[in-house]
Order: structure tokens, then C-alpha cells, then sequence
């Protein structure tokens, strides 16, 4: 053997050392890798923050539901005002339903533009013409699921015929993740001229053959506006108490006609 | 042998090496590793909390909305005792000069008094008897610690008995809220009567009111605490005090964001879904501050407060206002402003500019956003009234949080006196350029109001198509561009 194969052997030897060495410590460091790893981050804890997250994402989805059924309900309010009956019809459903005043119920997103085009007038706004139908103090409220929603609302109008306070009590729904008007229900709660206002000089309602084109189906409801009482049922309970309306009680006083059943 | 051991040894050698590497390198870039992800575990634990403290803000905010919303709802159809339910047991009401009623059942039988309704019955009102509350430009600051909240309202009433009186009534709140077992309940409301004013002759033909000004309610049904100091209302000109006055909280979001990459692992993952929950919460926190930011306006306005209501501006903000032109900056803005009478308004000047039905987008980062808004407005001066409408088209700025108005464009619709609104001869044309105080460009477009009338064009594509307004396509270039005359 000479001094470069003995050189050899010994470097093999330390060699080998080292190599069982290094295995050793790999193993223990992996081992203790694992040990640290299930000590902070267990898969329990890494999908209890995936399902923390995922709750998260339905508040914020429910307060953009909101905010888009506001944006909805207003745009209409917008579009009344110009005569834009394409973008009006437009925020409906295919069979969505529209009901204002006593006029009956008007059904399927043609029927909505009809109701406008023929009863209010051609599309875009006219000369010496105004119908400001502005937006007003909208709940909305969400279903659960969020596939479904309600609003009530108030116009307030401002138009050539004078002043006109309306609620509404509309129903929504999520097609396709986009919000759309399911059912808009108007009724009046006092309509009068410009001249001496509500004092006297009231449109007490409309009624389906008041002016063309003529319903689908007659009212849902039967009632007088002011000065008669009447009052629209509120979708939503008291939010301090969370009891539903009770009913309006006759012995007020101001009631023409109940709702019928 | 050789031959063998050769490459035995180099392999060898080599495999040492790298083992020897790993063993030294990896174990430490691990560790590294799993303090790394420890760290952005636990990061993603606080930023949840404090997302979800940013999702609970949202929602303090849009119930106190619907808390304000249901009172006026209660208050029109005589829900009298549903209305006094909104508040805590000892909440407070402070009417007018009547007077502070403390105690739901105090509070159920003031309003119903003054609505007309009975106390014998339950909810409704008597035939002939008009009571809308219309309840307007909510701007709702929530405390730090998430429990109170103040928020000041614009109450618009039409009121009357049938073939008697019509009125108009219009008043100022100032509320204070608490949260009690998670609900949002009113603890104190501040009523500011501004005006109940008969519909004939409207609020320019109302009086100076001298000495004890309580309502009749107030003689028969006595307050429980006399009205703190003393105001007297128009033609006067007071100014209820502002909850914010010091508090720019009710205008604060978060700042713009910019998207993060993140780690392709499953904290990246997690951490992406937070980035995006981040995103749309600060958008959806943004579109409330800046509607609180455009009712902080129009409630300065209100008042002739032209300086806080310049300040709102950013520096290199826009106002426009039908035809006067464009006035830009600050201290331009002001002038501007000062067309509409002196700092502080002038004994019998009514100024109401209501901040309503507002649409309002926030851009994708967060950095900017865009409102339409409608103000119909009312207006006195020198003993004669006047009604005005039109609709705004806005944009804002985020400042670092604080949100900003970086252009105002008031369109008007109509302008007209107030025996005769829009209806007849008393229609008035829009005001040109002034030429004591000239605007610093001219208007960015030229139009004629009522009895012209054009489309304000939309900021936003339609809701439902995502295409924009279709009907636009339908109309002449002029109506389109807003300048129709038909």
C-alpha cells in the first residue's frame, strides 16, 4: 500500500463517519421538523382559518348584496325621471311583475316597458315635461340564502301633475349572480296638485282602466290613499325588538278599505 | 481496484457533500421555513379579526341606517309605540324647544300627539290626517370600540289635515346610539325643528318667532326636562351642532390597495382569499364614507358654512354649478360657493341642499370613486321662496383614508318660484358666469334647464346588462350629451 492508497482508505473512513453523521442529523432535524410543524399549523387549525374566511366572505357578500339592491332600486328612480324605459325594463326579470297605484298587475319584463311607453309616454325625456321620481329610504333585506331579497322604499315625486308620495315593497332576486327586480309594488300614499296642494285637490288612486295599456291581473290590493289610511305591510319585523308588525288597528280611525286576504 | 474505488470514491465524495449540505443547509432553511410560516399563521389570525371588525363596521353602519328608516316608516302610518320601541329604556327625546321626554312610553305618547294619532288605540292615524317623516342624508360616525354611534339626519315632512292645513315641515337630527346585547337601539334623539310651514305662501312667508316658541303639544303633555340652551328657528338661521365637528371618522376608510402575489401554498392561498376580503370590504367601508362625505357637504352648504365645505375638497379639486362655470382649488371653491350668499347665510335665507338617492362606485383599488346624487332644493331669500332640482355626477379621491371630493358637478333640472314651481310661468333660467366673481373655466358643458330637459350622463353601465344605458343609443347626440332642445 502506498502513503496515496492509505490516504485513501482513511478518507473512505472518515468519509463513511461523516455520512452516517449527516444521516443521522438529517433524520433527527426532519423528525424535529415534523414535531415543530404539528405544533403551529395543525391541518385542523389551517381549515378551521379556511372556514373563518369563508364565513367572512358571505358578510361581505351579504353588505354587497345591499349595497347592489340600493343601486338597483335608485337607477330605476333615475330612469322614471328621463323616460329611459329600455334600461328601466331592463332591471326586471323575464317574468317579473310591476304594480303601481291601483292600476293591477302588470307581468313580464315587455309588459313593464309597455305599462311605460304607452301609459307615461315615449322613451326620452320631453320638453316642459317633469316626472322626478326620487329615491327614498331604502331597507333592504336579505334572505339567507342570499338568492332572494326585499326593500321598502319611498318616492317621492315631483312631476308636471304635481306631488306624489309613493312606498314600495319590492322583491329581488340573484340570477346568475346578478341582482334583478322581481316584483315592484307601488302603492300611492298621496297624490296631489301643485296649486294647493294636499289640502284638497287629491288623487285618492288609480284603478286599471284609468288610462292604457290595461293589466294582466287586476290590484293584488283594494284601498283608497289620503286622506283615507292605508298602510302597506312592512316585510321586515322591528329591528330593536324583532316582533313583526302588528296590524293597524281600525279603531284609528282612518281606514276606507282593508287589505284583502 | 482502482477503477472501482475511483468512482465508488467520488460518488462517495459527492454524496457526502450534498448529505453534508442538506443536513447543514436544509434543516436551517427549514427551520427558517416553519418560522416563516408561524409568523404568517399567526398574521392571518389578527387580520381576520381585524377584517371581521371591518365587515361589523360596515354593518353597524347600514343598521343604524335602517334604524333611522323604520322611525320615519313608524312615525307616516302612525306606528307610534313601534317607533318609541327604537329606543333604550332610558332613551331620551329632545323636540324642538318642547322639551327632553325620557322613557319609551313618554316617547310613544309625544309623537303621537304630534302625529295626531290616539293613545286609546293602537297603531294608525284618523281619516284626513297626513304625517310622512320622510327620514334623509344619513352621516353615521361609529365609535372606535364598536358600542355608540352618533349619526345626523335631514327630516323632510309633508304634513296637514285633510281640506284644513298642508304643511311642510323640516328639521335637523342629531342621535346618539348604542349597541345593547348586539342591537343597535337610539339612545337620545335631538330633534331640531327647523320649520313647519303652511303649504300656501310656503316657509319664505313664516315669521320671526320672538319668546316662548314650544308647540301646543309641549303646553298640554310637559316635558320631563326642560330644552338644554335655547335656538330659535327660521327665518332665524341655527345651525344644530355637528356630532363631527372634530371627528373626520364618518369620511375615513381604508387606504388604496394594491394587490399582493402570494406563496403558491396553502397560507398563500389563505392569504389570497384575505387580500380579497380586504379589497371588497374596503370598497364596500369607502361607498358609505363617501356618502357621508357628500351629506357632510350638503349640511354644510345648508348652513353657508363655505369654508368647512371647500375643506372637503382635494386641493386640486372641481365645483361646478349649472352654468357659472368651474371653479377650481380651494380658495376658489369658496368664492364659488359665496355665490350663494354670505359665510353663515343672512337672516331669512334658507339654503337646504339634501343629499339623496346616491349610486355610488368604488374603483377596483380603491383609490378613487364616482357618485350621482340628487338634490332638490329649497330655497329663501328676502322673503321670497324658491324650489330648485337637479342631479350631481361626482367624483372623489382617497387621500390616505380620508376620502375627498376631486369634482362636484351640480346639473340642474329646474329652477323655479315657489307659488308655482315648475309648473307654470314662474320658471327660472339657470345663472350665468358671474362676472364680480368669475369662475376659473367655463362649464364643461352647455345645456338649458326646465323647460328643457336632457339626460345627465350615467357614470356606471347599467346594473342588470353591465352594457351601458341602451336607451342613450336611442336618443339625439344632444339629449345623450346633455344638452337636449326638443
Amino acid at each position: 500500500m502506498n502513503t496515496f492508497k492509505l490516504l485513501t482508505k482513511k478518507t473512505n473512513l472518515i468519509q463513511n463517519k461523516l455520512l452516517k453523521v449527516s444521516l443521522l442529523f438529517l433524520v433527527t432535524c426532519n423528525l424535529g421538523l415534523v414535531t415543530g410543524a404539528a405544533l403551529s399549523q395543525t391541518p385542523a387549525q389551517l381549515e378551521a382559518l379556511q372556514s373563518e374566511l369563508e364565513a367572512l366572505s358571505i358578510r361581505t357578500e351579504r353588505l354587497q348584496d345591499v349595497e347592489e339592491i340600493e343601486i338597483l332600486q335608485r337607477s330605476y328612480g333615475y330612469y322614471v325621471d328621463k323616460s329611459l324605459w329600455y334600461s328601466l325594463h331592463d332591471l326586471w326579470t323575464e317574468d317579473g311583475t310591476l304594480e303601481i297605484g291601483g292600476r293591477g298587475v302588470f307581468t313580464g319584463k315587455d309588459r313593464v316597458f309597455e305599462y311605460m311607453n304607452v301609459g307615461l309616454g315615449p322613451v326620452g325625456p320631453a320638453r316642459n315635461l317633469l316626472v322626478d321620481h326620487q329615491q327614498f329610504q331604502n331597507i333592504v333585506t336579505i334572505s339567507a340564502d342570499g338568492q332572494s331579497a326585499e326593500l321598502r322604499g319611498i318616492a317621492m315625486v315631483m312631476s308636471s301633475g304635481g306631488w306624489g308620495h309613493c312606498y314600495y315593497e319590492n322583491d329581488f332576486v340573484k340570477e346568475n349572480g346578478v341582482w334583478k327586480m322581481k316584483t315592484l309594488h307601488g302603492p300611492f300614499n298621496m297624490y296631489s296638485g301643485y296649486d294647493i296642494g294636499w289640502v284638497d285637490n287629491i288623487i285618492i288612486n288609480t284603478w286599471p282602466a284609468k288610462f292604457p295599456p290595461p293589466p294582466d291581473l287586476p290590484p293584488s290590493v283594494i284601498y283608497l290613499a289620503y286622506p283615507s289610511y292605508y298602510v302597506e305591510p312592512y316585510h321586515y319585523p322591528n329591528p330593536v325588538t324583532g316582533a313583526p308588525m302588528p296590524p293597524h288597528d281600525p279603531a284609528a280611525g282612518g281606514e276606507a278599505f282593508g287589505r284583502e286576504q | 481496484m482502482i477503477k472501482i474505488i475511483k468512482p465508488l470514491n467520488t460518488t462517495r465524495r459527492t454524496l457526502v457533500a450534498v448529505l453534508m449540505m442538506t443536513a447543514i443547509v436544509l434543516p436551517g432553511s427549514l427551520f427558517a421555513q416553519r418560522n416563516d410560516d408561524n409568523a404568517r399563521y399567526s398574521a392571518l389570525l389578527t387580520r381576520l379579526e381585524s377584517l371581521k371588525q371591518e365587515a361589523t363596521l360596515v354593518e353597524d353602519i347600514l343598521q343604524i341606517q335602517r334604524l333611522g328608516r323604520s322611525f320615519g316608516f313608524y312615525l307616516d302610518k302612525g306606528y307610534f309605540g313601534e317607533a318609541a320601541d327604537l329606543f333604550t329604556d332610558s332613551g331620551r327625546v329632545q323636540y324642538g324647544m318642547d322639551g327632553v321626554y325620557i322613557g319609551r312610553d313618554r316617547i310613544q305618547e309625544l309623537f303621537t300627539r304630534h302625529g295626531g294619532g290616539s293613545m286609546n288605540a293602537g297603531p294608525g292615524l284618523p281619516f284626513g290626517r297626513l304625517n310622512l317623516h320622510m327620514q334623509l342624508q344619513p352621516l353615521v360616525t361609529v365609535a372606535d370600540d364598536g358600542r355608540t354611534a352618533s349619526a345626523r339626519w335631514r327630516e323632510w315632512a309633508l304634513l296637514g289635515n285633510y281640506k284644513e292645513q298642508a304643511q311642510w315641515g323640516d328639521a335637523i337630527q342629531e342621535n346618539d346610539y348604542i349597541k345593547e346585547g348586539g342591537v343597535w337601539k337610539i339612545s337620545a334623539m335631538r330633534f331640531y325643528t327647523n320649520f313647519v310651514a303652511p303649504y300656501e305662501g310656503g316657509w319664505a312667508s313664516l315669521q320671526p318667532v320672538f319668546g316662548n316658541w314650544q308647540s301646543e303639544v309641549a303646553r298640554s303633555f310637559r316635558p320631563d326636562q326642560p330644552a338644554p340652551g335655547n335656538y330659535r328657528p327660521f327665518p332665524s338661521v341655527y345651525t344644530p351642532p355637528y356630532h363631527y365637528a372634530n371627528d373626520r371618522r364618518a369620511i375615513s376608510a381604508p387606504g388604496p390597495i394594491a394587490l399582493r402575489r402570494r406563496p403558491n401554498d396553502v397560507l398563500g392561498q389563505l392569504e389570497a382569499n384575505a387580500d380579497a376580503q380586504e379589497l371588497k370590504l374596503a370598497r364596500l367601508h369607502s361607498a358609505r364614507a363617501v356618502e357621508n362625505l357628500q351629506a357632510m357637504y350638503g349640511y354644510y352648504i345648508d348652513k353657508g358654512k363655505w369654508t368647512e365645505a371647500a375643506s372637503l375638497f382635494s386641493e386640486d379639486g372641481v365645483w361646478e354649478f349649472g352654468q357659472r362655470g368651474q371653479y377650481i382649488g380651494r380658495d376658489s371653491i369658496r368664492r364659488g360657493l359665496a355665490l350663494m350668499g354670505p359665510e353663515g347665510l343672512e337672516s331669512g335665507q334658507l339654503n337646504n341642499y339634501p343629499m339623496l338617492q346616491p349610486v355610488i362606485h368604488v374603483s377596483e383599488d380603491n383609490s378613487r370613486a364616482w357618485g350621482r346624487f340628487r338634490s332638490d332644493v329649497m330655497l329663501a331669500r328676502n322673503g321670497t321662496g324658491q324650489w330648485g332640482g337637479g342631479v350631481y355626477e361626482n367624483e372623489y379621491i382617497n387621500d390616505n383614508g380620508t376620502w375627498r371630493i376631486s369634482k362636484q358637478h351640480y346639473w340642474v333640472t329646474f329652477w323655479g318660484d315657489y307659488d308655482q314651481g315648475w309648473t307654470g310661468a314662474g320658471i327660472i333660467p339657470m345663472a350665468p358666469a358671474s362676472t364680480t366673481n368669475p369662475p376659473d373655466a367655463p362649464p364643461s358643458v352647455v345645456y338649458q334647464s326646465f323647460p328643457n330637459t336632457y339626460v345627465v350622463p350615467f357614470h356606471y353601465d347599467h346594473p342588470v346588462t353591465g352594457e351601458p344605458h341602451n336607451d342613450m343609443g336611442r336618443l339625439t347626440a344632444d339629449q345623450a350629451a346633455g344638452r337636449n332642445v326638443r
